[in-house]
């Protein structure tokens, strides 16, 4: 047998496709375990309360309840913060407990759990939980500030922090501009909506003193640790097992308060229990995402050259500060400069509470927020210039021999390293790809016509690959070599690219390995999947692991590794238990380029818009898998499609929340977009072996803001303020105004 | 709990089941083990529930387990035959029309159902139809894809 | 998410069903259960709540669609059987294509015309058809029978003419003139999904002049209604495009929109003035 090369780069299928296509897959609602119960959570109706009482005695009468818990019955503790960097003493402050215990903070907030013997018992004696609760005022608004009730008293300005950031000096570089320009823009609350809900099954073995929970995602060793914790067990006796996941977008896999109180009831009635989210549920109590408010500045010179931004933000925490920490307010500081060659800038971003469902990362968090406010302001300073937006663009990228680039945070903060890449290059492949110059011909050619067509341009620069390590360790079991590592697969495909890269390393054909990243019992230490640094981190860690081996397995067999065939030595190999192991760290995170170009149509008449096309260009640093990345990034520029046209979270007045099933939560369907085309570059990362960048989340970071400003194209209001999502009502505005204001000329 | 006995016919097989009245055909299905119908809406909305009801697409959460008496349900179970993929399944994997893999049965009973009964049916049509369902991954086009090249295949079998 | 418990019944005649439903009459709240697209949703999530489900989609006798001298459609037709019945062409084209419209791909092969009307949502495409071509509800109940013109029939949202122990069992659609034409079109945010504003147009034209005409809003009012002053605008003229302009304007001014869904009065009203000068402008072609 040849030693097998060639595999980085290859489209190879995918290793976990064929239970999905033929049924067999399973998902956690299709375990069940032998007498298990079935879990349904009490939620608050309201924003904002006071626990008067909670009277729960009818639910335990009722036929087929076994028990019904409340905050009384669980141990005094808190959702911790997952990533250190995110965790203030403030955020400790507005930490979840698992059921609210005097106050309710938001609608959906879990108050009690009922524990049956069946999914319909356990809802119809929930809805026997009487709740007494005092109605507060709710706070709604992100700047309500102290004027306002507050939603946790031990920060009566609703503010859990601010995040300031400096470089260079701005003050000077507003009074030495020519142009400047403001824009303020709302982004709207969306999030990642996966196919499947959340769900969990839980079983406790008394005599062992071992717990196992099904149903894991994104995060399943930190996760361990966290409910270890909370229960006062060992780590090692608790056990975190990934089944298939039906997409997780950022949401699925954190640590919820279900991920408590499920275990918890497993072990309090000795019984298996099980807990499937509805998606009603869902909609209020699984991560809400990206609602925030800007105001953004920014200073040009007349020739179009960008001097510096000062942006005001305030970002919204919701009811609690979750898993997440401040990511919600610090991600979007981190990005909002972008892949220009600003002299300076000053953020102060604020994490604002309020009373509704709390917010995490969502898909590309922070940088896609930040994309839209940058763009659309970059538009407005492109009109104010009569330069041509893609122009504007064109003057500003950071050019590739000044790389890397530094943002030099002064003594308050980390540089912001941009370490490789070739911006301009890779924004003029876009253009190409694109035929930016026919676009433009087309679209003078249609106006005639009375079509409104517009074409948008978005770029930035996306923090991904962090740190600070991975794990992985390579066994000769079972007749292959077993590949185990501590991140996980929520669809993307991360099993067959790790697959890739492992055979690769080792030189076998890619049936000869196995990914294992499922269940804590056996796979290393690991930090999860977000940060598009799956294949990043546990892909080094991999080659590290392959490397491992090999000088190990030629040292056993006492030939030269550049001769050694691992796979035709298996059976020398395999009695001597040999192990490759690898830990790839990684201090800092790296920052990766991406831009979109849009072409769309509106329907003056009827407010509606048609992405005809939609093209993403991202530098992979290396596409291990090329058909897999396209996949990554058409998927997720079609979810930014739907954000900035369709989707939208709105509470009212009260903080009831107004959408509560997916009939009312828009989802972009096969009709409502166009085949996305991907653009992928590739400029290796110098900052790892195998030179790759992450890039689960590149397709989503630019796509809101280059089809915002599309429309705004097509409208020509490239220089107004545009609310999102785009809905027909909103577009009708815009024409409308526009209809006025050129009425005088035309009489 | 008021329970209720039903009878129907799952993928060529007779099937007998008792669950409460309020279940509906989803959990019926489901309850037999042949759990590749997922549910991730149980409104109508989402469309992964999607199963075949005498030869047209329906939605599996929208109706009560009671009324399927006497019908004929083809579900994701159903579609490979003598080991053999469907041409739908296979046209799934060929073109990447999956990720997480979560909506994937229903999108391909949709397909089966529309190729079944319209096997020349155009690509708009195709895609008028494919948008009753949701993907969240996809972002689309590769299912889409992949339903034009079974469309393909079956049209080429049958020659 | 699972229904509150009920109690469940079978049925499977008329006799039968007006029997339960007038047993049911007695303890309390009852619901028919048809295809079921409309009310499982809301029984899953548990916004509505009958004691008794009464099942009556087996009934095989109300399953039914016949076009002679009028088109008569029982209450159980589901709504793929409107959209493929290649019989319904010119002036019953706009039947057809709304029914081709009501939800999903997949929900048409459940979902029953007499569960469309009985839901009576103000967007609804089939309740709007059924006041556009001016047709009858048949309704029976133990004490018998009796018609609703369908512009009564409907009384706002998801509020009907159907009384107690009464069932919808179909309706009768008088044949408009064999010559017309006919439209549907309707609006929404995506490709699916309820309509933001939907219209439906029915016209006769004797040599180039319009003899009669239809014109039915939907989604911008409490129930369906007929833009009447379109109408007459529409009537005695050429279908030239003053006439179109003048009719959809019209129509933007009768209807009387609430805001919904995150849309203003203004916007729906535009949407129904840019809808009919749309589908007029369509069917200017045909009558020609
Ligand atoms: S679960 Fe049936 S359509 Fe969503
Ligand atoms: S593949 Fe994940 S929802 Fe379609």
């Amino acid at each position: 047998m040849a030693v097998v090369r060639g595999h980085v780069g290859a489209e190879a299928p995918r290793a976990d496709d064929l239970p999905l296509v033929d049924g067999s897959a399973m998902f956690i609602a299709d375990l069940n375990r032998d007498g298990q119960l079935w879990a349904r959570v009490v939620r608050s109706p309201v924003a904002s309360a006071v626990i008067v009482g909670i009277e729960i005695s009818a639910a335990v009468r009722h036929p087929g309840v076994a028990a019904v818990l409340t905050a009384d019955d669980v141990p005094d503790v808190q959702i911790p913060i997952r990533l250190p960097f995110a965790a203030t003493p403030e955020c400790e402050l507005a930490l979840q407990p698992p059921l609210a215990r005097d106050r309710v903070r938001y609608v959906g907030e879990p108050v009690a759990v009922v524990l049956a013997e069946d999914p319909f018992t356990a809802e119809d004696a929930a809805e026997l939980v009487a709740l007494e609760l005092e109605e507060r005022t709710p706070v709604l608004d992100l700047r309500a500030g102290s004027g306002a009730d507050s939603v946790h008293d031990r920060l009566p300005d609703n503010v859990v922090n601010r995040v300031p950031m400096v470089c260079g000096e701005v003050d000077r570089l507003f009074a030495t501009a020519e142009v400047v320009v403001s824009e303020s823009v709302v982004v709207h609350r969306h999030t990642g909506m996966p196919l499947e809900t959340r769900g969990l099954l839980a079983e406790w073995e008394e005599g062992e003193g071992r717990l196992t929970v099904w149903g894991a995602a994104k995060v399943k060793h930190f996760n361990r640790q966290a409910l270890a914790q909370m229960l006062d067990l060992s780590p090692q006796s608790v056990r975190l097992i990934e089944v298939s996941v039906g997409g997780a977008f950022g949401v699925r896999g954190e640590f919820y308060p279900e991920d408590l109180l499920v275990p918890l009831a497993a072990m309090r009635l000795g019984r298996p229990v099980k807990w499937i989210e509805d998606r009603r549920e869902h909609l209020v109590a699984t991560n809400h995402a990206r609602e925030q408010l800007h105001e953004l500045e920014v200073a040009a010179s007349e020739d179009g050259r960008l001097l510096a931004f000062r942006d005001r933000a305030w970002c919204d925490q919701g009811a609690y500060v979750r898993s997440q920490g401040l990511l919600p307010a610090l991600l979007p500081a981190l990005q909002i400069a972008g892949p220009y060659a600003w002299e300076g800038f000053s953020i102060e971003a604020s994490a604002v509470l309020t009373n509704r469902t709390p917010v995490g990362t969502y898909r590309a968090p922070g940088v896609t927020e930040a994309t839209l406010v940058r763009e659309r302001a970059l538009d407005r300073v492109a009109a104010e210039l009569g330069l041509d937006h893609v122009e504007l663009r064109r003057r500003n990228l950071i050019a590739a021999d000044r790389m890397p680039w530094v943002f030099d945070l002064g003594p308050q903060g980390e540089p912001i390293v941009y370490e490789s890449g070739d911006f301009p290059g890779s924004f003029e492949a876009l253009l190409a790809q694109a035929g930016y110059d026919d676009l433009r011909a087309e679209q003078r050619g249609r106006a005639p016509g009375g079509e409104a067509v517009g074409i948008g341009v978005s770029a930035f620069c996306e923090v991904s690959a962090v740190g600070p390590f991975e794990q992985a360790r390579i066994a000769l079991e079972d007749g292959r070599f077993a590949v185990y590592v501590g991140v996980g697969s929520v669809g993307q495909g991360v099993a067959t690219v790790l697959g890739q890269i492992a055979a690769e390393t080792l030189g076998v054909g890619l049936e000869r390995v196995a990914i294992h990243h499922q269940d804590t019992a056996d796979t290393p230490e690991g930090f999860g999947t977000f940060a598009s640094r799956s294949t990043v981190l546990a892909g080094n860690a991999i080659l590290l692991a392959g490397q491992d081996l090999r000088r190990k397995a030629a040292a056993a067999l006492g030939i030269a590794e550049d001769t050694l065939d691992v796979d035709l030595e298996y059976a020398r190999l395999a009695p001597q238990r040999l192990t490759g192991e690898g830990t790839f760290e990684k201090e800092h995170p790296s920052f990766t380029f991406g831009a979109n170009l849009v072409l769309v149509s509106v329907d003056r008449e009827l407010g509606r818009v048609r992405v005809e096309r939609h093209l993403v260009a991202h530098d992979a640093g290396r596409a291990v898998n090329p058909a897999l990345l396209r996949g990554q990034l058409c998927g997720g520029a079609v979810q930014g499609i739907g954000a900035v046209l369709f989707e939208e979270l709105r509470y009212d007045r009260t903080g009831q929340p107004e959408v509560s099933s997916l009939e009312d939560y828009l989802l972009a369907t096969a009709g409502d977009v166009p085949a996305v085309e991907a653009v992928i570059i590739e400029n290796p990362a110098p900052t790892n072996p195998l030179g790759i960048k992450g890039s689960g989340e590149a397709g989503m970071a630019g796509a809101p803001a280059a089809v915002a400003n599309a429309v705004a194209d097509a409208l020509g209001a490239g220089a107004e303020s545009l609310a999102l999502p785009l809905t027909p009502a909103r577009i009708r505005a815009l024409v409308r105004a526009r209809e006025l204001n050129a009425q005088p000329e035309a009489s | 709990m008021d329970v209720l006995r039903t009878e129907f016919t799952l993928n060529d097989m007779p099937i007998e089941v008792t669950l409460p009245v309020r279940a509906t055909l989803a959990d019926a299905i489901r309850s037999t083990g042949a759990t590749g119908t997922r549910v991730g809406c149980e409104e109508g909305i989402c469309g992964s529930c999607t199963v075949l009801l005498d030869g047209r697409p329906a939605r599996a959460c929208l109706m009560l387990a009671a009324q399927a008496r006497g019908r004929e349900i083809r579900t994701v179970e159903g579609l490979a035959a003598g080991g053999r993929l469907h041409p739908v399944q296979e046209s799934f994997r060929r073109h990447r029309a999956l990720q997480c893999g979560y909506c994937t049965p229903g999108f391909m009973m949709l397909a089966v159902g529309l190729l079944e009964r319209e096997p020349n049916a155009s690509p708009e049509r195709v895609r008028a139809v494919l948008a009753s369902n949701l993907c969240r991954c996809t972002g689309y086009a590769p299912i889409v894809d992949a339903v034009l090249a079974a469309q393909q295949a079956l049209a080429g079998e049958v020659i | 998410m699972r229904p509150a418990p009920f109690a469940y019944e079978r049925v499977e005649s008329v006799e039968e069903m007006l029997e339960a439903l007038a047993r049911a009459d007695g303890e309390g709240a009852a619901v028919l259960l048809a295809g079921g697209q409309s009310l499982i949703p809301r029984l899953n999530a548990r916004l509505v709540r009958p004691r008794r489900v009464i099942d009556i989609d087996g009934i095989a006798a109300l399953d039914h669609l016949e076009l002679d001298q009028e088109l008569r459609v029982g209450a159980l037709c589901r709504h793929w059987r409107l959209e493929e019945a290649t019989s319904l062409d010119g002036p019953w084209a706009a039947l057809r294509e709304a029914a081709a419209h009501v939800g999903l791909h997949p929900v048409r092969t459940r979902g029953t015309f007499g569960g469309s009307l009985a839901h009576a949502d103000p967007a609804a495409e089939l309740p709007l058809a059924a006041v556009t071509y001016g047709a009858e509800i048949e309704l029976r109940s133990r004490a018998g029978q009796r018609r609703v013109a369908a512009e009564e029939f409907f009384r706002g949202p998801h509020r009907t003419a159907l009384g107690p122990g009464e069932a919808i069992v179909g309706a009768r659609f008088p044949s408009p003139k064999p010559d017309g034409v006919s439209a549907f079109a309707e609006v929404s945010r995506r490709v699916v999904g309820w309509p933001l504003a939907a219209v439906c147009v029915v016209l006769h034209a004797a040599e180039g002049v319009i003899q009669g005409a239809r014109v039915g809003l939907g989604a911008v009012g409490p129930a369906p209604r007929r833009a009447i002053e379109a109408e007459r605008l529409l009537e005695g003229s050429a279908l030239e495009s003053s006439a179109i302009d003048a009719a959809a304007v019209a129509a933007a001014r009768a209807c009387a929109p609430a805001v919904a869904d995150g849309v203003d009065e203004d916007t729906r009203r535009d949407m129904v003035e840019a809808l009919v000068r749309r589908t007029l402008a369509g069917l200017a072609g045909a009558v020609w």
